[in-house]
C-alpha cells in the first residue's frame, strides 16, 4: 500500500514538474518583449503581422502600431464601471448610455462596433486590474471611461503605455487633466468647475455667509470639497468646520452635533448618494434643523430622494442633466424601450456616456484604413491624437471641442432643489 | 532563597509603577482636557453635550444587543462566533421584508383610503417583524453551527476561527447574491419615523430623544435581563454554565453536550436577528454588508466589558458608543478617528485589566 503511495506520488511530482518546465518558456517570452518596449507585447503583436500582408503605411510609422481586425472581427470599446456593491447604479447606468450610442454607431467598412464592460469596483486597485486586463485584448481601441476619478487615475498611466485613448463620462477629479496624460480626456465638467461654481451659488444666491463643509475622504468628494471651500473663502465667506466622515457607516449623528455646534447655515457635501442620504436623515435630530444641505452631483438622483423622503425638501443638487432637445428625447425614449427605466433615473451620467462612446466611436471611423488585404487597420496613436482634437462634435450634452489638456466638458453644472419629492431646476 | 524573592517583588513594583505613572498621566490629561473644554475655552453649549451623550448610548445599545449574543458563545463554547454581524444582517432583512409585505396589504378606512397595514397597526407591525427576524436568524445560527462548527468540534482552536471567517464571507456573499448589492430602506411605520421624537429645551436649543434610539436602548436592557434570568435561574440555563465549565463533565452527568451548544447557538442567532431587526428600524439602511462593521464593534464591546460575562457586554457597548461620541469632542480632535480613540482604550483597559471591565467569564460562579 505505502509502495503504491510513493509511486503515485513521484509519478505527480515528476508530471507537475514537466508541466512547470513547459508552462515556464511561453510565459518568459511576454515578460522580456513588455520590459524591453514601451508598449505591451500584444499591440506590437498585430503591428508586425500587418506590416507583413501589406497593411497601409502608416501602421509601420505610427507610435504604437495597428489593432488589426479581419473580416468579421467587431472594434471594441471598453468600459471600465463599478457593476456591484454600493455604486453599482452609477456602472449599469454609464454602461447602458454608452451601450446605446454603439448601438446607433453603424460599422466602419463593414466592421461593427462592441462595447465591453468589466467591473472596476470603482476602486483604484480594481481600475487598475481592469486596464490591465483590457491591455492584453488586441481588438480593443478606445475607453469611454473610467467612471470615478480614484479607478481613472489608477488606469491612465496603464492605457499611457499601451496607446489606448480614454474618454471619461464622469471622472471629475481636477487632477487627472494636470498630468499631461496624451490619452485621458473627459467629457464632464471638473469638480474645480463645480465647486466655484456651487460656492457662487451658496455665496451670491443663497447668502449663506457661514457654511460647513463635509466629505466623504473619497478622491472626488475630497478634491470637490477643498475646491469649494478655497472658493468660498476667497469670496469673502467664512467656513466654519471642514471634516470628514467615514464612507460606508449608518450613523453620523455625532459628527453632525459637532458640526451643529458650529452653527453653520448650510453645509457642502462632496461625496455619493448613500452617505449623503444618511446625513440629511439624521440632520433634524442632531440639532441642524433648517440648515441648508448643499450636496455635488455624486448626490443627485432619484435614489437619494427615495431614501431620504421628506427630509430632502429643499435640499440642493448639482447635475449636468443636458438642455431638452430632439436628439436628448429620441435617446430618452430608446433607453427606456431597452432598459424598462427612464433615463436618468439611475444616475446623471448616461448622457454624457452615450456622448463618450459617441465620439469615440467618430474619432475611430476618422482614422480607420481598410487595408487591401481586406483587413480593417485602425493605428492607436493617430487614434490617441484624433480623439484629442474632436472639435465641435455635436453630442447630447451639447458641442463637444476638446482642448490641449483633455478637458472637452460642453456645459457647466445645473443646480436642482427637492420639491415635494422631485429634483426642479433651481433659480439660476 | 531571600535574594530570590526580592528579585520577583521588584519585578513586580516596577510594572506596577509603570502601570500606575501611565495611569496618572493618562487620568490627568483627561481631566486637563475636561477642565479646557468644559470651563476654560467651552466650545460646545450644554445642548450639544446632551447630543453627544444620546448619540452615544444609543450607539451603544445597539452595538450591546449585537455583543450580547457574541459573548453568550464565547462563553459558553470559547470561540469567536466572527459570523455574528452577518447572521445579525440576516435578521435585518427578515425584519425589512416583513415591513415591505405589510407595507402592500391595504387596509382602507374611510379618513384614510390610501392606509396600509404597517401604519394601521403600527406595534403588531413592529412584533411581527421582530417575530420573522428572530426565528429567520435563529434558523440561520442552528445551520450555522450544524455546517462550520459541529465537524470541528475536537479540532484545535484556531481552525473553527478560520471556519467563522469563512461562513461570515460566505454569508454575506450568499445575501448579495440573493437580495443583490443595493441598499434598501427599511421603511418604517409612519409613527416610528426615523428622526421624530421627544424634543427636550435645553440651553436654547431644542434636542430631540428619538422614539428608535429610545426603544433600542430598552430592548438592550430587557433582552439582557431575560438572558441573564434564562442562563442563571433555569435548568437550560444550569446546562449551559456546566457545558461552560466543562464539556466531559457535564456529559458525564447526563447533559445533552450538543443539544446544548445547538440551543446556544439558536438563542444567540435568535439575539443577532432582534439587534439586525433594530438596527433596520433605527438606521435604516440594510445591504449584504451590513453586519461587519457592527459585527467588529460588538467584539471590542465582549471584550472591553470581559468577554463571556453578559452584563460586561452591555456595559462595554455603552462604553464603546460613548467613547465614539463624547471622546473626540473631549479630546478636541476630528470625528472621523473616532475608531482610532475607540480600539486605542481597547488597548489601554486591556493593559490595565487583561480581563475587560468586569472581567469574568460565564463558566465561573457570577456568568
Amino acid at each position: 500500500m505505502s509502495k503504491r503511495i510513493y509511486a503515485l506520488a513521484s509519478l505527480l511530482l515528476f508530471a507537475s514538474m514537466m508541466l512547470a518546465a513547459c508552462g515556464s518558456t511561453p510565459t518568459a517570452a511576454p515578460a522580456a518583449t513588455e520590459a524591453s518596449t514601451e508598449a505591451p507585447a500584444v499591440t506590437e503583436a498585430p503591428a508586425t503581422e500587418a506590416a507583413a500582408a501589406g497593411a497601409p503605411e502608416v501602421c509601420a510609422t505610427d507610435e504604437f502600431g495597428c489593432a488589426v481586425f479581419k473580416p468579421g472581427d467587431v472594434i471594441k470599446i471598453g468600459m471600465g464601471a463599478p457593476m456591484t456593491g454600493d455604486y453599482a447604479a452609477f456602472g449599469i447606468d454609464i454602461s447602458q448610455g454608452a451601450m446605446i450610442a454603439v448601438q446607433d454607431a453603424g460599422d466602419v467598412d463593414g466592421f461593427k462596433f462592441e462595447l465591453v464592460t468589466e467591473d472596476d469596483g470603482g476602486s483604484p486597485e480594481g481600475g487598475a486590474a481592469v486596464a490591465n486586463k483590457f491591455v492584453t485584448d488586441p481588438a480593443i481601441v478606445a475607453i469611454a471611461g473610467h467612471i470615478f476619478s480614484g479607478a481613472t487615475n489608477a488606469a491612465m498611466p496603464i492605457y499611457e503605455k499601451a496607446g489606448i485613448p480614454m474618454m471619461s463620462p464622469s471622472a471629475t477629479n481636477p487632477d487627472l487633466t494636470k498630468q499631461s496624460s496624451k490619452v485621458f480626456n473627459r467629457l464632464v465638467f471638473t469638480d474645480a468647475d463645480q465647486g466655484r461654481f456651487a460656492a457662487e451659488y451658496l455665496f451670491n444666491k443663497l447668502s449663506i455667509t457661514k457654511l460647513a463643509v463635509i466629505h466623504d475622504g473619497s478622491s472626488y468628494g475630497q478634491g470637490l470639497a477643498q475646491v469649494t471651500n478655497d472658493e468660498f473663502i476667497k469670496l469673502g465667506g467664512e467656513v466654519v468646520e471642514f471634516t470628514a466622515i467615514t464612507p460606508g457607516e449608518s450613523d453620523y449623528s455625532a459628527t453632525l452635533a459637532d458640526v451643529a455646534a458650529k452653527q453653520p447655515q448650510a453645509i457642502y457635501f462632496g461625496g455619493y448618494n448613500a452617505e449623503a442620504a444618511v446625513i440629511v436623515n439624521q440632520m433634524k435630530q442632531s440639532g441642524l434643523d433648517g440648515v441648508v444641505f448643499f450636496g455635488d452631483d455624486g448626490t443627485f438622483g432619484q435614489d437619494f430622494l427615495d431614501r431620504t423622503g421628506a427630509n430632502s425638501e429643499g435640499t440642493y443638487s448639482t447635475s449636468l442633466v443636458p438642455p431638452a432637445t430632439d436628439a436628448k428625447a429620441a435617446f430618452d425614449a430608446a433607453y427606456e424601450a431597452a432598459y424598462q427605466t427612464p433615463a436618468g433615473k439611475l444616475s446623471p451620467y448616461t448622457w454624457t456616456a452615450y456622448d463618450s462612446a459617441a465620439s469615440l466611436v467618430s474619432a475611430i471611423k476618422s482614422v480607420a484604413v481598410l487595408g487591401g488585404d481586406g483587413n480593417l487597420y485602425i493605428p492607436r496613436g493617430a487614434l490617441v491624437a484624433a480623439v484629442r482634437s474632436i472639435k465641435e462634435y455635436q453630442g447630447l450634452s451639447g458641442v463637444v471641442t476638446c482642448q490641449e489638456n483633455g478637458e472637452c466638458a460642453s456645459s457647466g453644472p445645473t443646480f436642482y432643489v427637492a420639491k415635494d419629492g422631485t429634483w426642479v431646476e433651481a433659480e439660476k | 532563597m531571600a535574594t530570590e524573592n526580592k528579585v520577583n517583588k521588584k519585578k513586580v513594583s516596577t510594572y506596577k509603577i509603570v502601570q500606575i505613572v501611565l495611569g496618572v498621566l493618562f487620568g490627568g490629561y483627561i481631566v486637563w482636557r475636561l477642565y479646557q473644554i468644559l470651563i476654560a475655552n467651552p466650545v460646545y453649549g450644554p445642548d450639544t453635550w446632551l447630543r453627544f451623550a444620546i448619540a452615544g448610548i444609543i450607539l451603544g445599545s445597539v452595538y450591546a444587543l449585537v455583543a450580547i449574543g457574541y459573548t453568550l458563545v464565547y462563553g459558553i463554547l470559547h470561540m469567536i462566533n466572527f459570523a455574528h454581524g452577518d447572521i445579525m444582517m440576516i435578521g435585518a432583512f427578515g425584519g425589512y421584508f416583513v415591513f415591505e409585505a405589510l407595507k402592500n396589504i391595504s387596509t382602507p378606512t374611510v379618513a384614510d383610503p390610501k392606509l396600509n397595514f404597517l401604519n394601521a397597526h403600527p406595534i403588531v407591525s413592529v412584533i411581527l417583524a421582530f417575530v420573522v427576524g428572530v426565528s429567520v436568524a435563529a434558523l440561520s445560527g442552528y445551520f450555522l453551527e450544524r455546517i462550520a462548527y459541529r465537524p470541528l468540534r475536537n479540532a484545535p482552536r484556531l481552525v473553527p476561527l478560520i471556519s467563522a471567517i469563512g461562513a461570515s464571507i460566505f454569508l454575506e456573499n450568499a445575501a448579495m447574491l440573493m437580495f443583490g448589492a443595493q441598499r434598501r430602506d427599511f421603511t418604517n411605520p409612519v409613527v416610528l419615523t426615523r428622526g421624530n421624537g421627544w424634543e427636550i429645551p435645553v440651553g436654547g436649543g431644542t434636542v430631540i430623544l428619538t422614539y428608535t434610539g429610545v426603544l433600542t436602548f430598552v430592548l438592550s436592557i430587557v433582552i439582557l435581563v431575560l438572558l441573564y434570568l434564562l442562563v442563571q435561574r433555569t435548568r437550560m440555563g444550569r446546562a449551559m454554565r456546566a457545558v461552560a465549565e466543562n464539556k466531559n463533565v457535564a456529559a458525564l452527568m447526563g447533559i445533552n453536550v450538543d443539544g446544548i451548544i445547538s440551543q446556544t447557538f439558536i438563542l444567540s442567532g435568535g439575539l443577532a436577528g432582534a439587534a439586525g431587526v433594530m438596527w433596520g428600524i433605527h438606521l435604516g439602511l440594510v445591504y449584504y454588508f451590513l453586519g461587519f462593521i457592527p459585527g467588529i464593534k460588538a467584539f471590542t464591546s465582549a471584550v472591553l466589558g470581559g468577554i463571556g460575562n453578559l452584563p460586561g457586554a452591555m456595559l462595554g457597548g455603552l462604553f464603546l458608543g460613548g467613547v465614539e461620541s463624547l471622546g473626540p469632542a473631549v479630546l478636541g480632535i476630528d470625528f472621523q478617528l473616532k475608531d482610532v480613540l475607540a480600539f486605542g482604550i481597547l488597548v489601554l483597559v486591556l493593559i490595565f485589566r487583561p480581563t475587560g471591565i468586569l472581567g469574568e467569564v460565564l463558566s465561573e460562579e457570577k456568568v
